[in-house]
C-alpha cells in the first residue's frame, strides 16, 4: 500500500519529466496537447461565455444602480423645485388677491380696514371665519366684511385680537337687499345647508329670473348700499303664497377667503359701482 | 470519484486560464488549482492529492500555453506532499489548512522556478517571489479562508436541515 503511492508519485514524476525531455529535445507533445486541448477547448468557451454574461449582467447591474441614485437625486431635486414652483405661485396668488383688495380700497369712499382669515367655522349650525382685527382696532359689531367679489358677512362679535365674522350663508344671517335690474326688495338669508336664499313678495317679483344680481338695500344703516351678494340661479314658485324665495349663487366663495376688508366707515352711496369694476 | 477528480481538476484549470483574471488585485491573481488540489489531497490523501495535483497542473499547462509538465509536476509533488501531511496533522482545522494553503503555494512557486532553471527560464527568484509568488500565496490564504468559512456555513445550514 506504501509502496504503491509512491509507486504512483514516481509514474507521475517521470510521466512529467518525459513529456518536458520531448519537448526540449524538439520533439513536442503536440499530439498529447492537442488531444488535451479538444478536453479543455468546449469548457474554456463555456466558462468564457459565462464569463461575458456575468459581465454584462454585472456592468446592467452597475448601470441600474447609478440611474437609481441619479433617479433618487433627480427626484430630490424636483421635489424641491415642486416646492419652490409651489410658493412662487402662493406669493403669485397672494400678489394678485392683495392688488384686487388694495384696488378695491382705493375705490371705496369709506374708511376701511384689510384683515387677514385666522380661522373657520363652517359645521353647519355656524358659518362664520376668525379675522385677526380686533377690539384694538377699533372694530365694532355689526361691522360689515367685504372682498372685491362682494359682501362677505358682518361681524357678529369683537375680541381683543381679533373678531367673529358671521358669513352671508349661515343659518342666522338675514340681510337687507335689492334686485339691482328690477328693483325687488327683500332679505338675503341663509340656510342650514349652506345655501343663500333671496326672499321676496311674489307680486314684486314676478320678473326675477336666473342670473338677476341681488345686491345690499343700504336699509337699516348696516350695509352700505349695492354691495352684491349673489346671483339668482333658480325661483322657487310658492303658488299664491306672499313670499317666493329665488336661490343665490354667492358672489363670493366663502371656501377660499383669506383676505377681507372690514368697512370701519359711514357711507349713503351706491358701491355697486366700485365691485362692478372687478367683474 | 475518479469523474470528479477530474471534473475539478479540469474545472479548476479551466477557470484558472479564463474568469480568474476578473480576480485579479494589484496584478496578483489566485491559483484556483492549487487550492483544489489542496482541498483533494488533505480529504483523500497523498494518491489523490498527487493525482488531483498532476491533472490540474497538467491542464493549466496546456490551457497556459507553458512547457507542458511544469505545473503537472509540481503541483502533484505538492498534492502528494500535502496528502502525506494531513495524516500526520490535524488536517481538518482551518487553522492548519489556511497556513498550509499559503506555504504550498510559496513552496509550490519555488519549486516551479528550480524546474524550470533546468530549463534556462531568466527571470530571478527574487523578483518571483516577491512580485508573483508572495502576493500570490497571500491572495490563496485570503480567499481560502473565505472559502472554509463559506463551506463550513453551508455544511452548517445543510446540518440544521437534516436535523429537522
Amino acid at each position: 500500500m506504501r509502496l504503491r503511492k509512491y509507486a504512483l508519485l514516481l509514474l507521475v514524476l517521470a510521466v512529467c519529466l518525459l513529456m518536458l525531455t520531448v519537448q526540449t529535445r524538439g520533439g513536442g507533445t503536440g499530439r498529447i496537447t492537442d488531444a488535451l486541448s479538444v478536453l479543455t477547448t468546449p469548457f474554456q468557451v463555456v466558462l468564457v461565455k459565462l464569463h461575458r454574461g456575468a459581465i454584462a449582467l454585472w456592468t446592467e447591474y452597475i448601470d441600474w444602480k447609478s440611474a437609481r441614485r441619479e433617479n433618487a437625486g433627480l427626484r430630490f431635486e424636483n421635489e424641491g423645485l415642486r416646492l419652490q414652483s409651489l410658493q412662487v405661485q402662493e406669493t403669485s396668488q397672494e400678489n394678485a388677491r392683495l392688488r384686487r383688495l388694495l384696488s378695491l380700497r382705493e375705490r371705496l369712499p369709506l374708511s376701511t380696514l384689510p384683515s387677514e382669515v385666522i380661522g373657520r367655522e363652517s359645521g353647519g349650525w355656524v358659518r362664520s371665519v376668525t379675522v385677526n382685527r380686533g377690539i384694538g382696532d377699533g372694530i365694532a359689531t355689526q361691522t360689515p366684511v367685504v372682498v372685491p367679489d362682494g359682501l362677505v358677512g358682518r361681524v357678529v362679535r369683537v375680541r381683543p385680537g381679533n373678531s367673529i365674522v358671521q358669513l352671508l350663508n349661515d343659518p342666522a344671517s338675514t340681510i337687507g337687499a335689492i334686485a339691482q335690474r328690477t328693483r325687488t326688495v327683500g332679505l338675503v338669508e341663509g340656510d342650514p345647508s349652506g345655501a343663500v336664499r333671496f326672499k321676496f313678495m311674489a307680486r314684486d317679483g314676478a320678473s326675477i329670473g336666473p342670473g338677476d344680481l341681488i345686491v345690499t338695500s343700504g336699509q337699516g344703516n348696516i350695509f352700505p348700499k349695492g354691495l352684491p351678494v349673489g346671483r339668482v340661479t333658480a325661483i322657487e314658485d310658492k303658488g299664491s303664497a306672499l313670499f317666493h324665495f329665488a336661490v343665490l349663487a354667492p358672489a363670493v366663495d366663502f371656501a377660499r377667503l383669506e383676505e377681507v376688508l372690514l368697512l370701519t366707515g359711514q357711507t349713503t352711496k351706491d358701491l355697486a359701482a366700485a365691485f362692478a369694476v372687478d367683474g | 470519484m475518479k469523474l470528479s477528480l477530474l471534473a475539478m481538476a479540469l474545472g479548476g484549470s479551466v477557470a484558472q486560464a479564463s474568469v480568474v483574471s476578473l480576480l485579479t488585485v494589484s496584478g496578483a491573481t489566485p491559483d484556483l488549482p492549487i487550492m483544489l488540489t489542496l482541498f483533494w489531497a488533505l480529504r483523500r490523501g497523498p494518491e489523490a492529492g498527487c493525482v488531483a495535483g498532476f491533472l490540474a497542473g497538467l491542464f493549466q499547462d496546456v490551457t497556459g500555453g507553458g512547457l507542458v509538465g511544469v505545473q503537472a509536476l509540481t503541483k502533484a509533488v505538492s498534492g502528494f506532499a500535502l496528502g502525506l501531511a494531513a495524516g500526520r496533522m490535524w488536517g481538518e482545522s482551518p487553522l492548519v489548512q489556511v497556513p498550509a494553503l499559503v506555504l504550498v503555494t510559496i513552496a509550490e512557486g519555488i519549486a516551479r522556478w528550480a524546474l524550470l532553471q533546468l530549463f534556462h527560464y531568466p527571470a530571478p527568484l527574487g523578483a518571483l517571489l516577491s512580485e508573483v509568488i508572495l502576493p500570490q500565496a497571500l491572495y490563496n490564504g485570503v480567499l481560502g479562508a473565505a472559502g472554509l468559512v463559506a463551506l463550513t456555513a453551508a455544511e452548517a445550514v445543510r446540518a440544521r436541515l437534516a436535523w429537522r
